[in-house]
C-alpha cells in the first residue's frame, strides 16, 4: 500500500471508504499516521467541511516525536443522508499557512437506501393522452418490506399497488382521471420497514405543459 | 549600526510601506469572490443571477439560520435528523414545479449539505434547472441578499 506523506506526516490512507449498515446512524473512521521525520510534528489545526463530521485526535496528542505514530478519528452523523457521500478533513502541520493545510483526509460513507422508488416523478402532458403509468417500489433490506398504504393529496388520479414479490417488489400504478388543468400530486407510500427513517417514501405526479426540450426528445 | 538599531530601522521601513499602502488602497477586501473558471458544473457565482430573477432559493442550513438569515422567500431543506424529510420534499416540489431554476446555498463555502439536496432535487425530476451557489449563505450575505443583513462595499 502506497504511503501518502503530508509533508511531514505520513498516512498509510488518505481516502477511507465505509460501508453503514442500515442501523447505525454514526460511522467512526480511523487514520492511522507516523511522523518519519527527524524533528517533532505538530498538528497545529483540523478542520472538518461538514458540521455532519467530528473530528479529534487520539488522546488529544498534537505534537509527534520522531518516529511516533497517533490516530486522526472522524465521527460521521449520518442524519438524513443517503447514497454515496465524500466528507473531508483538513489538516494543519506547523506553520502551514491558513489557506494551505498539508493535508486532506477523506470519508467515503455508503449509505444504503432500503426502499427505493423509479421514477421518483411520473409526467403527464397537458392535454396529452390519459394511459396509467408506473413506479417500481424495491426494497433493498435484508428483511421483507411490505407497502402498507399508500395516499394521494389529489383525487385527479386513480392509483393501485401490485405485488410482485411480496416483501421486496411493488409497482404503483397511477392513472391521472384528466389531463386539462396542469398541477402537481403527491403520494405517501408507507411501509412496515422497522427502521423508522425508511418507513414513509414520496413520489410526485406532474400534469405539465409540454417543454421545447420534450419535443426535441419526441420527435 | 549594530543589530538591534539595524532592527528597528527594517521595521520602521515596513511599517510606513503599509501605512502607506493602507492609505492608498484602505482596507484589505476580504469580500468573498467568485471565480467562473473554477466553478464545477453544478455551480454558479451569485454575480449570474441578477436580483429579481425567477430563481427558486433552497436554504440547506438549520431551520434557525434560515429563519433569521435565509433569504427572503427561500424554502428550507437541509438534512438535520429531527426535522421532516418528506415534509421538506413535498414543500419545495410545490414551488419546485413554478420555478425554471433552484439555486441551493449552505452556510459553508465547502458545505456538501448544498450538493446532497441539490442531487436530491434532480431526482425529482420536475423540470427546473438546479444548481449550487459558490460561496454560499457568505455570498449572498455580503451582497446584502438575505434577511436582516446589509449588503457589504
Amino acid at each position: 500500500m502506497a504511503l501518502v506523506q503530508a509533508g511531514k506526516l505520513d498516512f498509510p490512507q488518505t481516502l477511507k471508504e465505509a460501508h453503514a449498515p442500515a442501523e447505525v446512524t454514526t460511522v467512526t473512521t480511523d487514520f492511522e499516521f507516523t511522523n518519519r521525520t527527524d524533528k517533532p510534528v505538530t498538528i497545529a489545526k483540523y478542520d472538518s467541511t461538514c458540521s455532519c463530521m467530528a473530528v479529534t485526535i487520539k488522546d488529544g496528542k498534537r505534537s509527534y516525536a520522531p518516529g511516533e505514530s497517533g490516530v486522526v478519528r472522524t465521527k460521521f452523523d449520518m442524519g438524513n443522508f443517503a447514497g454515496v457521500i465524500d466528507k473531508t478533513v483538513a489538516l494543519w502541520l506547523d506553520s502551514d499557512p491558513e489557506d494551505r493545510p498539508s493535508l486532506s483526509l477523506t470519508v467515503r460513507v455508503h449509505i444504503p437506501v432500503l426502499v427505493s422508488m423509479e421514477p421518483k416523478t411520473l409526467k403527464w402532458d397537458l392535454n396529452g393522452k390519459v394511459e396509467p403509468q408506473t413506479i417500481r417500489i424495491t426494497m433493498k433490506y435484508d428483511k421483507p418490506i411490505r407497502v402498507v398504504s399508500v395516499t394521494s393529496s389529489s383525487d385527479a388520479y386513480k392509483y393501485e399497488v401490485k405485488t410482485l414479490e411480496e416483501g421486496k417488489s411493488y409497482d404503483l400504478v397511477i392513472t391521472p382521471t384528466d389531463l386539462k388543468s396542469p398541477g402537481l400530486g403527491i403520494f405517501r407510500i408507507e411501509t412496515d420497514c422497522p427502521l423508522e427513517k425508511h418507513r414513509i417514501q414520496q413520489v410526485f405526479t406532474t400534469v405539465r405543459r409540454p417543454s421545447p426540450s420534450d419535443a426535441v426528445a419526441k420527435p | 549600526m549594530n543589530p538591534w538599531r539595524e532592527w528597528v530601522v527594517i521595521a520602521a521601513i515596513a511599517l510606513a510601506a503599509a501605512g502607506g499602502t493602507f492609505l492608498i488602497k484602505g482596507y484589505p477586501n476580504r469580500l468573498f469572490r467568485c471565480d467562473p473558471a473554477t466553478l464545477k458544473p453544478d455551480e454558479l457565482c451569485l454575480d449570474a443571477i441578477p436580483v429579481g430573477e425567477s430563481v427558486l432559493w433552497v436554504d440547506a442550513r438549520k431551520r434557525s439560520d434560515w429563519d433569521k438569515t435565509g433569504v427572503p422567500g427561500s424554502v428550507l431543506w437541509n438534512l438535520d435528523p429531527a426535522e421532516d424529510m418528506q415534509a421538506f420534499e413535498a414543500d419545495a416540489a410545490v414551488r419546485i414545479v413554478a420555478s425554471p431554476r433552484v439555486i441551493v446555498y449552505c452556510g459553508d463555502e465547502n458545505c456538501g449539505v448544498s450538493r446532497q439536496i441539490a442531487e436530491r432535487i434532480r431526482k425529482l425530476d420536475l423540470g427546473a434547472e438546479v444548481f449550487v451557489l459558490r460561496g454560499g449563505w457568505r455570498a449572498l450575505s455580503e451582497a446584502g441578499r438575505v434577511k436582516g443583513v446589509n449588503p457589504k462595499p
